[in-house]
């Protein structure tokens, strides 16, 4: 077993009067692959966007090696080391494919504050960014603007921006949404590949997907956590089942 | 692949020779349009249009970059305005411009930095009804401290400092031609150094949060500093405006500050084209010279101002300076192939 | 009676005049936010067309009351215009634009009205039995207040039956909480933003035509409205009509106290308080959504 990286300890989310995530506690393996599945509205997101500091928990805590990471604003959990990606594309519309990764790219390596130099001396972010084009496959459609990009390509860049960051943890938030077959194999073998280097975080609706890729799966519905554990122990088990009645494609 | 490439290099440097050859043509002009035209009204025209012109300017780094609406920059020119104007008209030492020109300014920043603190705590619109709420109280402030801004009427007789390099005069800012080329050269350098400015990997930030704010924060930004100093430099610049129309005119009026003039240089930098820079000159001269002429055939020109903003909106949001962009990188493209 | 108690409680009754305008009217602003996620600049301006129409109808002879019922539907029937010719192409794009564009919008709609009716202040003759001075617990006070406070709490009720019991009501509250779902259930997106937008005008109007004989019309009246509007949005809140209320009583309240005893700065503190909310409670005191 890996060092835990991420976990959570008993995190509440209130609406209202409505607990979208009751007393959740996850602990997330380095260099694994963790998936969290469940139906619709079952809370996935929600627990994702506790987690990346985009809400607020009721209560409970979130935890980052050991520190607490519970009321962190996002873009300091991006600058140590965890990022997400959205499952609405949230990308710099107007700016070309490079400039989206080379940006996130700089607030990596820093020059932000380099108000006399120009963007393309900045060799390290550069060549980074070139290099996390080449990993997500737009190496060729580096300067096209991205408003004009097919969906598909936009989902890889979506995944390709958190990429860039240099994450030591990755949130990503169905990631293969809306992608066709060929599409989705190839963003699924790019993201078992990055699992040996880091923790990945993965919410799916596509199980077999999940049931392929993943080390650890735990299953979310109605807010709460009813199964974790290896992908066969998750199959086998009448909860998951009964929470999918209905579900299955 | 290697043809290709020096192909595309040989068709751009072409194409960066045409724009070098083109402002250089036009500083040219610039340069010698005062004896062009050696009325010293034209030459206050011209110079007041600079002043405007870096106003709209302005307001693009804050709107068409950082992507920060305001409806009343123009207070932030006014508060340069006056500043000077107050110094000049009260501290009794002779005017000088290298105390008086750090002073407008710096008060500007002065006040910019708690106000924009305050404010980037907010974005959209919020922000925008923010800078509606600061431009008027300080409106009101001018406006009622009768005793030291004149209140409604201002101030007038300003003294004009000299331009001095050590102990050696260029000449008084009351002379039109030495003020028509002091402007230039300041706005010039403005231009110069905000344009470095946004090209820098500090202006991608910018650009990065107008497009996705919320993205921008999760890859690492902190949006809110980044924010602050958009809008400081923006209010700066805003500030410099103020200080060249005190020189300029040696009067200062709460009409520069008031909502109208908000909207005034609002419409400027719309017209000129948001996120262009340069636009924004074009759209000045365009606002100030249609507002003249439109003010000659009626009196309601206003309904026209609000037309014009609506059309370019729905059809022209790049204003003209992007459509001449757009113009100019298709020719690019074409070309290329 | 004492001199000081009549002061007060005419002033209080002003505050509450005051209120129920600006309820009238920012509530129109907030359905059209809540619904349509749109923010319309020249709101005021048509508070103020809805008060020269008032002005242009009863001078022709039409009887005041009939005209507080046609008024506010001409208003709404170029509420309709605007939303589907202005507003409904900038929908998709940033916020940015469609502020830009509504404020060119108010522009041109200040303009018009002066260009139209001239810059003239107007005087709106409402009937007799409207402007006679009523005596409330012995201190007498114009009977025409009354009647606003009557129309704003008559409209308030039917905006609250239209939207709890009609099906268009629910349609529209259905939109406000889940627009995405609603597209789903066959429930025309079109309709519901026109009809957003419509109502909220034909409540400004309203606003607007019983303003006018209190107010006068003149032109700049939409521009004092307007930032007054937004202070009451700001500080109520979205999306909840109780903190509207509130927000609505006390900017009428504060306005009207500082107009009588700080004159000059009684905007600024009405900025203040807008900017403190805006800066330290975007959700403002009662209000569930961020204003942003």
């Amino acid at each position: 077993m890996m060092p835990i990286i991420l976990n959570t300890e008993n995190l509440n989310k209130k609406f209202g009067g409505v607990s979208a995530v009751f007393d959740t506690t996850i602990q997330v393996e380095d260099k694994k692959l963790t998936a969290i599945i469940g139906p619709n509205g079952a809370g996935k997101t929600t627990f994702f966007n506790l987690v990346t500091g985009r809400l607020r928990p009721t209560s409970g805590k979130v935890f980052y090696k050991g520190h607490d990471i519970t009321h962190s604003s996002p873009h300091k959990l991006a600058q140590i080391g965890i990022c997400r990606t959205f499952q609405i594309n949230s990308l710099f519309l107007g700016l070309t494919v490079f400039e989206n990764v080379r940006l996130a790219k700089q607030a990596k390596v820093g020059g932000s504050y380099k108000v006399f130099s120009l963007r393309k001396n900045l060799k390290d972010v550069n060549e980074g960014a070139r290099t996390v084009l080449e990993e997500v496959g737009l190496q060729d459609k580096g300067s096209v603007i991205v408003s004009k990009l097919s969906y598909g390509d936009q989902r890889a860049l979506e995944l390709g921006i958190a990429l860039a960051c240099e994450p030591k943890v990755m949130l990503l938030d169905e990631p293969t949404a809306g992608m066709s077959q060929g599409e989705t194999e190839r963003l699924t073998n790019l993201i078992k590949e990055l699992a040996n280097s880091r923790a990945i975080v993965l919410v799916e609706h596509d199980v077999e997907m999940v049931m392929a890729i993943s080390d650890n799966i735990s299953v979310m519905n109605q807010g709460k956590i009813i199964a974790e554990g290896p992908p066969e122990e998750i199959r086998k088990n009448h909860l998951v089942r009964e929470a999918y009645l209905g579900e299955e494609d | 692949m290697n043809i290709e490439k020096s192909r595309e290099q040989h068709v751009r440097s072409k194409e960066n020779a045409i724009k070098y050859g083109f402002w250089l043509l036009l500083m040219f002009f610039l340069t010698l349009l005062p004896f062009l035209l050696p009325n010293p009204f034209y030459m206050r025209l011209v110079t007041e249009l600079f002043i405007y012109g870096l106003l709209a300017m302005s307001l693009d780094v804050l709107l068409g970059y950082t992507g920060l609406l305001s409806f009343m920059h123009a207070a932030y020119m006014g508060i340069g305005a006056y500043s000077v104007g107050i110094f000049l008209t009260y501290v009794e030492i002779p005017p000088s411009l290298w105390l008086s020109f750090p002073l407008g300014v710096g008060i500007v920043l002065l006040i910019a930095l708690p106000v924009g603190w305050l404010q980037v705590r907010t974005g959209g619109f919020a922000f925008a009804l923010l800078t509606i709420a600061f431009g008027m109280m300080y409106y009101t402030l001018v406006w009622k401290s009768r005793d030291i801004t004149g209140g409604d009427d201002g101030m007038i007789g300003i003294p004009k400092p000299d331009i001095t390099i050590g102990n050696w005069s260029l000449g008084s800012t009351g002379d039109p031609l030495i003020m028509y080329y002091f402007t230039l050269f300041v706005v010039l350098i403005c231009f110069l150094v905000t344009r470095r400015i946004i090209q820098s990997p500090f202006g991608a930030v910018l650009e990065g949060i107008r497009e996705n704010e919320e993205r921008a924060s999760f890859i690492g930004y902190n949006i809110r500093r980044f924010k602050l100093l958009g809008w400081l430099l923006a209010c700066c610049l805003a500030g410099v405006c103020g200080v060249l129309f005190t020189y300029l005119k040696g009067s200062v009026s709460p009409t520069m500050m008031d909502a109208t003039a908000g909207g005034a240089v609002l419409m400027m930098t719309l017209l000129g084209g948001l996120g262009t820079l340069w636009g924004p000159f074009l759209g000045a001269a365009l606002f100030i010279f249609g507002q003249d002429f439109i003010s000659t055939l009626t009196e309601h020109w206003m309904v026209f101002m609000g037309l014009a903003v609506m059309l370019l909106v729905l059809f022209m949001p790049k204003g003209i300076g992007g459509m001449i962009n757009q113009f100019l990188e298709k020719r690019q493209s074409t070309k290329g192939e | 009676m004492q001199g000081e108690v009549v002061f007060w409680v005419q002033s209080g009754l002003n505050c509450l005049v005051l209120g129920g305008l600006l309820l009238l009217i920012a509530i129109g602003l907030n359905i059209i936010y809540g619904i349509s996620r749109v923010i319309n600049l020249a709101h005021a301006s048509l508070y103020a067309l809805g008060a020269y129409f008032g002005y242009t109808l009863v001078t022709t002879g039409i009887n005041f009351f009939l005209a507080i019922l046609i008024a506010p539907i001409m208003v709404a029937a170029l509420g309709a215009v605007i939303e589907r010719v202005i507003i409904e192409p900038t929908r998709e794009r940033p916020m940015v634009y469609s502020l830009i564009l509504t404020y060119g919008l108010m522009v041109f709609m200040d303009g018009m009205l002066k260009y139209i009716w001239g810059d003239a202040i107007h005087f709106v003759e409402v009937p007799a039995v409207l402007s006679q001075s009523i005596s409330i617990a012995g201190i007498p006070y114009p009977f025409y207040r009354v009647f606003i406070l009557i129309v704003c709490v008559v409209v308030m009720i039917g905006l609250a039956l239209l939207l709890e019991k009609t099906k268009l009501g629910m349609a529209m509250r259905a939109a406000s909480n889940i627009p995405e779902m609603v597209s789903g259930l066959g429930i025309n997106m079109k309709l519901i933003h026109v009809s957003v937008f419509a109502l909220g005008c034909m409540l400004a109007g309203i606003g607007g035509i019983i303003a006018g004989p209190l107010f006068t019309v003149y032109p700049m009246m939409g521009g004092e409205m307007l930032i007054s509007c937004f202070v009451v949005l700001v500080i109520g809140g979205l999306g909840s009509l109780k903190g509207v209320t509130i927000s609505a009583l006390l900017v009428g309240a504060v306005q009207t106290l500082g107009f009588i005893f700080i004159t000059d700065y009684a905007m600024v503190v009405v900025y203040v308080m807008m900017a403190i909310i805006l800066i330290f409670m975007p959700r403002g005191i009662v209000g569930e959504g961020k204003f942003e």
